[in-house]
């Protein structure tokens, strides 16, 4: 039992999603873990560690905080559009969240802190150059307010890196990251039997394998680096092969369900944020992360696209 | 149902058009950048080249009876070609990129910069994007660049895409963007000629006010656009000549003065119209007929082509004088 006080002590956020599980299971060998989330554990999953159900804005993660000695901190917990039904709500819970906590990380010396973005970030624009690269503008806020949250926590992150050069803070820009345990929208999208596309449109998109991105996080925390770092897959492809590729048939509706005909389908869910997405490429450079990490993905674009839909999922 | 009748039209298309040699170069042209879902990292679908290819070589041989001179001179690795621009649509773009494919020792995949305004367009933007274009960005020039691409500009812009037709092959002031490009990564600079697109569209009136009102960059009226609705978007059955000019190689700094980059364009520009001229002078008033390989001998003699040859090296010193 010695053995394991020596083991380095980390927080990981939102282990009751489908990412973290898998950086989980990364990591369990090698750390004492201490997992949060506002979501309850989803049944059948047991967490290797300490795990509370909290809000990251609560009182209880100073005191988490004050128990332990985290050497380092993996945020990877933001909370997906439509938990909450209100979306000042979300972004309570997401930023002034992610500032509270990261706050704790400051006042508490943690050493190493890594935190999930999202390429989306940076706004599908029809004027986007192929590649875009960590020090492009964000502009996913100017058209979708929905987008506002992960813009600010983005913003909250590269301000805390730039104002604490004693910490090492590695903020990672995925692409779209997807697979048979994740539950983001366009992993949820590639696997149902109809997915959505812009008639006429078919931007480049790139996809990452979840386990690939568990790898890049775990490449995060362990190399020597700090910055900001756009994380992507193998490839580029456009979206309706993709949407072939996985297994799905291509319906053209989605430009419709945006438009004012689609007023009475929209209780279906469709993510009206992410329509810009469906028409304008948003590629993003990895080549720093490439270079300074070390990162190579192994699973390519078509293998991850055909794995989405693979058995061992557990759907909404 | 639809779907796999298409397929199989296409099929039959790429086999009648394509041989097995065509088809190789096509891949051999593309194929070092496939990943593993069939694409390059710029999106360009090689079954949506072959099948463009095949539909466009009748056109290409037969209707443009396109001669292409000079491909060879284009080097390996990065190249940044330099072409005249005219013909109310990027007629002679495909032209290159046609000619780079099936016409050149070495097959090349074209990048072209297409309009911003383009990626608005359904269909349009996601078409070009699966031939290997992208838009017109100086980061995605350079990137096409610095991984060794053929990548084609137009720095005349696409204002003189819309120049009516007393004003063919006069060349417009180049834009300077190109030349700092190809500095910045040690691009060599190959001049681009194509002769017979500016005929092809006639625009007799360009009409501003009405382009204003649509935004769009000139609203042209050819003999048989618009009278002729649909029928007047059928160019007409000109001639078509490309010449590559031997590569031009640059050096300095990117960031030097305009008045340093001037000069270096001023060199490009003439390049460019001395291959405008020696495929006019050959071309002669044979707008329309003859097939590309006789040109030369048959047009050696004709005394007609002298009087081309002075209007338009006439045409160079007042751009000479500017700068």
């Amino acid at each position: 039992m010695e053995k394991t006080e020596l083991k380095p002590k980390l927080l990981i956020t939102g282990v009751a999603g489908g990412l973290a599980q898998l950086v989980v299971d990364l990591l369990a060998r090698k750390y004492r873990l201490v997992g949060i989330d506002p979501r309850p554990l989803p049944d059948g999953i047991r967490f290797p560690g300490e795990f509370a159900s909290m809000d990251y804005r609560s009182r209880r993660l100073d005191e988490l905080f004050r128990q332990h000695d985290f050497h380092a901190v993996l945020h990877l917990g933001r909370l997906p559009l439509g938990y909450l039904a209100k979306d000042s709500d979300r972004f309570n819970v997401n930023v002034l969240g992610t500032r509270h906590l990261l706050e704790l990380c400051a006042r508490h010396r943690v050493q190493n802190v890594v935190v999930c973005s999202s390429f989306h970030v940076y706004g599908a624009h029809p004027h986007n150059p192929l590649y875009l690269s960590e020090d492009d503008p964000l502009r996913a806020s100017h058209t979708f307010p929905e987008l506002v949250d992960a813009v600010e926590l983005d913003n909250t992150a590269t301000a805390f890196l730039l104002k604490h050069p004693e910490i090492r803070v590695v903020v990672l820009r995925p692409c779209n990251v997807i697979g048979p345990s994740i539950r983001n929208r366009i992993s949820t999208f590639l696997r149902s039997r109809f997915c959505p596309y812009s008639l006429g449109f078919d931007p480049p998109m790139q996809f990452l394998h979840e386990a690939d991105f568990a790898r890049a996080v775990k490449l995060a925390l362990e190399c020597p680096k700090r910055g900001v770092y756009n994380v992507a897959g193998e490839g580029v492809v456009p979206f309706t092969h993709a949407i072939r590729i996985a297994g799905a048939r291509a319906v053209p509706f989605a430009q419709l369900l945006v438009s004012p005909l689609g007023l009475p389908l929209r209780g279906l869910g469709f993510p009206l944020h992410l329509a810009d997405y469906f028409r304008f490429p948003v590629v993003i450079s990895d080549q720093p992360f490439r270079r300074e990490f070390g990162f190579r993905s192994q699973i390519t674009t078509r293998d991850a696209l055909n794995d989405v839909r693979s058995t061992g999922t557990e759907e909404e | 149902m639809v779907h796999l009748m298409l397929d199989q039209w296409r099929k039959k298309l790429v086999e009648s058009q394509l041989t097995p040699e065509l088809v190789e170069k096509i891949d051999q042209a593309v194929n070092r950048r496939i990943n593993s879902a069939g694409f390059d990292p710029w999106g360009l679908d090689p079954e949506t080249v072959k099948n463009v290819v095949a539909a466009m070589l009748p056109v290409y041989r037969k209707y443009f009876r396109v001669d292409s001179v000079g491909a060879e001179k284009i080097p390996e690795g990065r190249v940044l070609l330099v072409s005249n621009h005219g013909g109310q649509i990027p007629l002679d773009g495909f032209i290159i990129g046609m000619s780079l494919i099936v016409d050149a020792p070495k097959p090349r995949i074209v990048r072209g910069m297409f309009e911003r305004w383009a990626t608005h367009l359904p269909f349009v933007g996601s078409f070009f994007g699966k031939l290997g274009q992208v838009v017109g960005d100086q980061r995605n020039c350079l990137d096409l660049l610095s991984r060794e691409e053929a990548v084609l500009v137009f720095p005349e812009g696409v204002q003189a895409c819309g120049k009516t037709v007393q004003h063919r092959y006069e060349l417009m002031r180049f834009g300077s963007g190109f030349m700092r490009l190809a500095l910045e990564a040690g691009t060599p600079i190959i001049p681009v000629a194509v002769i017979g697109c500016e005929e092809a569209y006639p625009s007799l009136l360009n009409i501003k006010p009405l382009a204003k009102l649509l935004s769009a960059p000139y609203v042209p009226i050819t003999p048989l656009f618009p009278f002729l609705g649909p029928l007047g978007l059928i160019p007409l059955p000109t001639r078509i000549s490309v010449r590559f000019g031997e590569p031009l190689r640059f050096e300095g700094d990117p960031d030097a003065p305009d008045t340093e980059i001037d000069l270096k364009v001023e060199r490009v520009r003439a390049a460019v119209q001395a291959e405008l001229s020696e495929g006019l002078r050959l071309r002669g008033d044979r707008l329309f007929t003859g097939s590309g390989a006789h040109a030369e001998a048959t047009v050696e003699t004709d005394t007609a082509n002298t009087e081309v040859v002075e209007t338009t090296e006439e045409k160079v010193i007042p751009g000479d004088g500017k700068n």
